[in-house]
């Protein structure tokens, strides 16, 4: 069997894609007051609560904000999930930079250009805004594509609550634990992340082996484009037989020989998780219910 | 390789799940790019964006003409969604690849897995298509816009759609053809490809050949 299990020309890779890679380097919760990994920390630290709870307790709210059309009812959401983003999440420099400089701008750049693309026969009765060449802008379409552009934000907003406070491992790892995912499942997802710096490995290699063989595909821009689509097989070729040698190697580690394992990295579900999902249903409930129908009547 | 197709196709193998765990790697890496990408259109060219639909086809398209088993599009986009989760949405990109597997696989639940002809990957991917035009046309609230940009929006998807199958199913061919994943899918109906390469262990030298 051990001549079976040779690890592979790099050798390297074959041996930690069978364990769980651990909490990922360089995950969101570098710079928190909780330790990556452990879950402890201070109620206010979002990465601390349970991952499925910040990527899929939204899910029904976005479902929502798909179907809203009106201009406030995003707007208040998008309010809600941002400062739940500032307070709980407390993004690194760079990240709320580019949040708080960058949707504003995604939301004009975005009214204009749905506002061009609005339907004019809809909004007749408005003004002409402006017209370069064939695209005419009017007031009407324009806060047709406020809205769309603040249905947008809303939604980024919704999805970067769960997107910026957890991993993709900690989400595998809450599904096997919680969602009762089988574990060969997750921890086959868990060893695909160190898939991805193989394929860099890989590639060079393929390179190296078209440039001895003096594989020419001529000159030009499309000479490279088709340089670089004779990669894709043999790199799919490399990374799938990469995939059953690391499957051979797991197996020859008991990997799934008995229906339970033991667990790195635990995902508690705790009073903190509880109360943050009846909060992601209950403040947009009553943005819904009492405070749009109150500054609507004020307003009217 | 120890895999007694006979006894074990219809269980979760290892060899099984790391295969779609390569092929959603793959596919990962390609998405984060990807995700930019499509982020930058989406706010300002909607209609481009969607003619990136494609791309997001191709990994569940390959895997399940390659491997041909139950699961196999859900699992190749879990997995591309724990890797492309290095992209601006995080980790909810896992969700929206998990969908997007699931309703590739539909129209192959419905036959049984048992049918496994191109026409099917293509219907499977004109269910995806329909439903994803259809959120699309939801969340952009196209009913507003002029029908011209509406059929262009629905041309375009449905066509880099068609467009992504129809890579994933070439790509299945070469692979299939390379000698990759033998033996890994149940009963074939189709005799083996003529192509027979010599059984290295060591992949990358067969890889090469394959180009």
């Amino acid at each position: 069997m051990s001549a079976v299990v040779r690890p592979g020309p790099a050798g390297v890779e074959t041996r930690p894609a069978a364990v769980d890679p651990g909490p990922a380097a360089g995950s969101p919760g570098d710079r928190s007051g909780a330790r990556p990994g452990t879950f402890a920390g201070p109620a206010w630290d979002l990465r601390t609560y349970d991952p499925l709870v910040t990527t899929l307790g939204p899910l029904p709210v976005v479902v929502f904000v798909f179907t809203t059309r009106d201009l406030l009812t995003p707007a208040l959401i998008a309010a809600a999930a941002l400062a739940v983003v500032l307070v709980m999440v407390r993004p690194p420099g760079r990240v709320l930079a580019a949040l708080l400089l960058g949707l504003p701008l995604l939301a004009v750049v975005m009214t204009v250009s749905f506002g061009v693309l609005t339907d004019p026969h809809t909004v007749d009765g408005t003004t002409l805004v402006a017209s370069v060449g064939p695209f005419e802008l009017w007031s009407g379409a324009l806060v047709t594509g406020l809205a769309t552009s603040l249905r947008t934000v809303a939604l980024l907003l919704l999805v970067l609550v769960g997107g910026l406070s957890t991993t993709g491992a900690d989400v595998v790892r809450a599904m096997v634990q919680q969602l009762r995912v089988p574990y060969r499942i997750g921890y086959a997802a868990l060893a695909a992340l160190r898939f991805v710096p193989r394929f860099g490995h890989e590639l060079e290699v393929i390179r190296s082996a078209h440039r001895v063989r003096g594989v020419d595909h001529g000159r030009g821009p499309l000479a490279g484009l088709r340089r670089q689509a004779g990669y894709a097989v043999p790199l799919l070729a490399g990374g799938i037989r990469h995939g059953e040698r690391v499957s051979l190697a797991m197996e020859a580690r008991g990997f799934g020989a008995h229906p339970a394992r033991t667990e790195r990295v635990r995902i508690p579900f705790r009073a903190r998780d509880v109360v943050f999902l009846v909060a992601t249903y209950a403040v947009p409930a009553t943005i819904v219910l009492v405070v749009v129908p109150a500054l609507a009547r004020s307003a009217g | 390789m120890p895999t007694s197709t006979s006894r074990t196709s219809r269980s979760l193998t290892t060899r099984y799940l790391m295969t779609c765990a390569a092929i959603g790697a793959a596919t990962g890496v390609l998405l984060v790019p990807a995700n930019f990408v499509s982020a930058a259109l989406a706010s300002t060219v909607p209609v481009l964006y969607s003619a990136m639909v494609g791309l997001w086809i191709i990994g569940p398209v390959l895997a399940l003409a390659l491997v041909r088993r139950p699961g196999a599009a859900v699992l190749t986009m879990l997995v591309a969604g724990v890797i492309s989760s290095a992209s601006p949405l995080g980790a909810s990109s896992i969700l929206t690849c998990l969908m997007i597997g699931a309703a590739l696989e539909l129209v192959f639940l419905v036959t049984l897995y048992r049918v496994w002809s191109p026409w099917l990957f293509c219907t499977g991917t004109f269910v995806f298509a329909a439903l994803y035009t259809w959120s699309a046309f939801v969340a952009f609230d196209a009913a507003a816009m002029a029908t011209v940009v509406q059929v262009l929006i629905v041309v375009l998807m449905m066509g880099s759609a068609l467009a992504g199958a129809w890579l994933g199913l070439l790509l299945a061919r070469r692979l299939e053809k390379a000698g990759v994943a033998r033996g890994l899918a149940p009963a074939r109906t189709r005799t083996a490809a003529p192509v027979e390469t010599a059984a290295a262990p060591s992949g990358t030298a067969t890889a090469a050949e394959s180009a």
